[in-house]
């Protein structure tokens, strides 16, 4: 039986690297979805013109309410593997097969790929704030759950069957990628593994994360996982 | 009666009525105007009635009666808006639902109609 996979693609005001970052994408022949977040650039009209597979979304919901709609759109679409790609180039595909073959050897039901596992520092990204930030991250999911992520802010993730049900109907609206790893860290349902990859830099655009949100964003966050510890009940 | 209870008894009615006009009129709820009937019901007895309040109030230790009703008025006031906040939450998961599911039908409306 060949495994259905999908890549979810959310793309906001993503006009100056869209059209590179699905060249490369539609080499993989695999199956996408865009997930237009009501971008108020040209991304609507690079979608149109180029005839990409795509959802447009009526209203912006930011990051989580737009990658939510993509694991919808594999759940109702019966695919096998679910794969978070960023429109902006971040993500290098020649990994994808490194995210799919632990899914395939039912070795882990999410797959994420981090550049912090390799302690090659070329195959680190970012500023030195940043890298902090995530490692004081990592110490507090370890702290909280016990188990180490070493990249928990990684949005190029892998979902098995399970786990595309699961962020169907459940799933963060704000700092997604962090706060569903530790629920499911937490939930002691789902096996996680994480793999070596390498980030490109961006080919344009702002990460989402700008600097005076960062305080705002680790509170978040912080609190997030002390609620998810606690214990905290889902939506129907 | 004193002036302040006589304030006090026009201020309620006057809430009491705008709450009325409004629910008249349909722009809100009965559910969501409880509350808020209750208020002005709660302040009017009060003006007609101060004297067990009174007795509370200096049993508690407040030295003023106003000083209580103030302290009563704020709690309630934040009892009110603790509640809009979850009324708020549940809608903004409920609009995400909807954004989503609307979003997606649309997408499924459109392949079919180009493959057609």
């Amino acid at each position: 039986m060949s495994n259905k996979v999908l890549l979810i693609i959310p793309a906001y005001n993503e006009e100056l690297s869209l059209i590179k970052t699905m060249q490369s994408i539609t080499e993989t022949k695999y199956d996408y979805i865009i997930i237009n977040d009501g971008s108020t650039d040209k991304t609507p009209d690079i979608i149109n013109e180029q005839h990409y597979n795509h959802i447009n979304l009526i209203n912006n919901l930011g990051i989580g309410g737009a990658v939510q709609t993509g694991y919808k759109y594999a759940y109702e679409n019966d695919y096998d593997i679910a794969i978070q790609v960023d429109a902006d180039g971040q993500h290098d595909i020649s990994y994808l097969q490194d995210l799919i073959q632990p899914i395939l050897g039912q070795k882990a039901d999410l797959v994420i790929g981090s550049c912090f596992v390799s302690k090659d520092p070329k195959n680190q990204r970012s500023s030195k704030i940043r890298r902090l930030g995530i490692r004081f991250l990592s110490a507090t999911f370890k702290l909280f759950s016990g188990k180490r992520i070493y990249d928990p802010t990684s949005g190029f993730r892998a979902a098995n069957r399970r786990v595309i049900e699961r962020f169907a109907n459940n799933y963060p609206l704000e700092y997604p990628e962090p706060i569903s790893n530790y629920e499911l860290l937490r939930s002691n349902d789902f096996k996680i593994k994480e793999v070596p990859v390498k980030m490109n830099k961006r080919t344009a655009g702002k990460s989402s994360i700008h600097s005076w949100k960062s305080i705002y964003a680790a509170i978040n966050v912080f609190l997030s996982i002390i609620i998810i510890s606690l214990g905290r009940k889902k939506h129907d | 009666m004193t002036n302040l209870q006589i304030e006090m008894a026009i201020a309620s009615i006057l809430l009491l009525i705008i709450i009325i006009i409004s629910l008249k009129k349909n722009t809100i709820s009965i559910k969501n105007s409880i509350a808020w009937l209750l208020l002005p019901v709660f302040f009017l007895l009060i003006a007609i009635f101060p004297e067990p309040l009174t007795t509370l109030s200096s049993w508690l230790g407040f030295e003023t009666l106003s000083n209580f009703i103030f302290l009563i008025a704020i709690a309630l006031l934040i009892m009110l808006c603790f509640f809009h906040t979850i009324t708020i939450s549940r809608q903004q998961n409920q609009i995400t639902k909807l954004i989503q599911e609307m979003s997606i039908l649309k997408q499924k409306e459109n392949k079919n109609g180009k493959t057609k």
